[in-house]
């Protein structure tokens, strides 16, 4: 019994999804679907890939929702990662075709947002971002390329010309960083 | 690589940025190390906190029908795996674990049941061996006993009981000529532990001379061989006395029966 979707925890709801509990994914993909459509059009920066990723990502939530085992994580992950996967996947077979003309990792009008947006989504979205302004830009650079684009250490310090130990120091300090932010 | 080694590969990996033979080298290191396992989730939480920094979007109006309707017509999670209510299925784990509890105290008796009635049944055939070996020495007992009595030197004597066994009684049979002799007790107490009977052979104006030290059973019987010496063939004193369990050159204990001269 899905009672107030919007009071109804994550866990929960996806326990709901998992017993086949149609109005629990109605639920879901109402809380999500601008975070979610958010993540996958940034990676893609195409509408309609965009679209057909999404619906894909709500599929597989309604047939996998069993795998998510709070134990090991956030539902908030759960999603965004499948959300991601799809996303890359669907980058990755596009290949080379017309390769999108915007770096998805370099969109610093994304960190500074426009407040109109921002009220749609929660406060930990304002929170992180507020943690990515802060992170030294070339830190930010590397985290950025690594999540959007999907790039191992290696082809990151090649797209950028940089040596492959210093992209590692980049991530690796970047990412504790965002955590240390994130558990004030 | 060391563990600190893979402590430093959990960033990269939580964003699946590690290149792949590192990744591999890693998925082994985490299968073994529960300490980087439980840290992961973490670094996951972390890495997806990023889908943040893209700029949320509105998708069209219609797309939320259409993702409705399509999983209408896909089977969801639940219809796969029959679905049992969280109560239910902890209900059907107890019953479960009950019944193979069960199961094991039921092999466990079973196994101790059998290896009692093992035991059980070594200990009959010990027993039935020990009476086999007895009723195999009465009856050589038996053919001596009948070689000796058919034998025209044979003599009888019989023993009385003294005060120290009223009831018992003897019969000793020998061959004059041989020598072979043999004794049968009945109703002689049995002997105290670390004692034993002993016959004596007396003959007149001797010292008693020994002859086979035995024991009793528990009606008191005892079928003794023994070879007498000459001495003792013509006329002779024959007496049992109680002595210590490997007997003595000259009697020392209570005289229990004997012949009357």
């Amino acid at each position: 019994m899905p009672a107030e979707p919007s009071k109804t925890s994550d866990s929960d709801l996806l326990r709901a999804v998992a017993r086949g509990d149609e109005a629990a994914l109605a639920a879901c993909y109402d809380r999500y679907r601008l975070i979610l459509f958010g993540l996958i059009l940034r990676i893609l920066n195409d509408r309609a890939e965009a679209e057909d990723v999404l619906q894909e990502t709500f599929l597989q939530v309604w047939r996998r929702a069993n795998d998510y085992d709070e134990n090991r994580g956030r539902a908030f992950t759960w999603l965004v990662t499948i959300a991601r996967s799809r996303a890359l996947d669907r980058l990755r077979s596009q290949g080379s075709r017309e390769r999108i003309a915007t770096e998805a990792a370099a969109e610093p009008r994304d960190l500074i947002g426009d407040a109109s947006a921002e009220t749609l989504r929660s406060e930990e979205g304002a929170t992180v971002r507020r943690a990515l302004v802060e992170l030294p830009e070339e830190q930010r650079r590397a985290l950025l390329l690594a999540y959007f684009e999907g790039l191992t250490q290696t082809e990151i310090a090649t797209r950028l010309g940089i040596p492959l130990g210093t992209v590692k120091t980049r991530v690796r300090s970047g990412t504790i960083k965002l955590r240390e932010l994130l558990r004030d | 690589m060391v563990h600190e080694d893979y402590k430093e590969m959990l960033a990269p990996h939580a964003l699946d940025a590690l290149d792949t033979t590192d990744a591999r080298a890693f998925e082994d290191h985490l299968s073994g190390c529960g300490e980087c396992r439980a840290e992961l989730g973490d670094w996951r939480d972390t890495a997806a906190l990023l889908a943040h920094a893209a700029t949320p979007a509105t998708p069209p109006d219609e797309l939320r029908a259409r993702i409705l309707s399509a999983a209408k017509q896909t089977t969801a999670a639940s219809a796969r795996v029959v679905p049992m209510p969280p109560a239910l299925l902890k209900i059907a784990a107890a019953v479960a674990f009950v019944a193979l509890i069960g199961g094991v105290i039921w092999l466990w008796r079973r196994d101790v049941k059998s290896r009692q009635e093992i035991a059980r049944l070594t200990r009959e055939i010990t027993t039935q061996q020990r009476e086999l070996a007895r009723s195999r020495d009465a009856l050589a007992h038996q053919r001596d006993l009948v070689a000796l009595l058919g034998s025209a030197n044979a003599k009888k004597m019989e023993l009385t009981g003294t005060a120290a066994a009223q009831k018992a009684r003897g019969t000793f049979v020998f061959d004059q000529q041989t020598g072979s002799a043999m004794l049968m007790t009945d109703a002689l107490p049995a002997a105290p532990a670390g004692m034993a009977y002993e016959l004596w052979f007396i003959p007149k104006g001797h010292l008693p001379m020994a002859g086979k030290v035995f024991s009793v059973d528990a009606s008191g019987r005892a079928t003794v061989s023994d070879l007498m010496p000459p001495e003792a063939r013509e006329k002779a004193v024959i007496a049992i006395t109680l002595e210590p369990k490997h007997g003595s050159a000259q009697p020392t204990g209570a005289i229990y029966l004997s012949s009357s001269s």
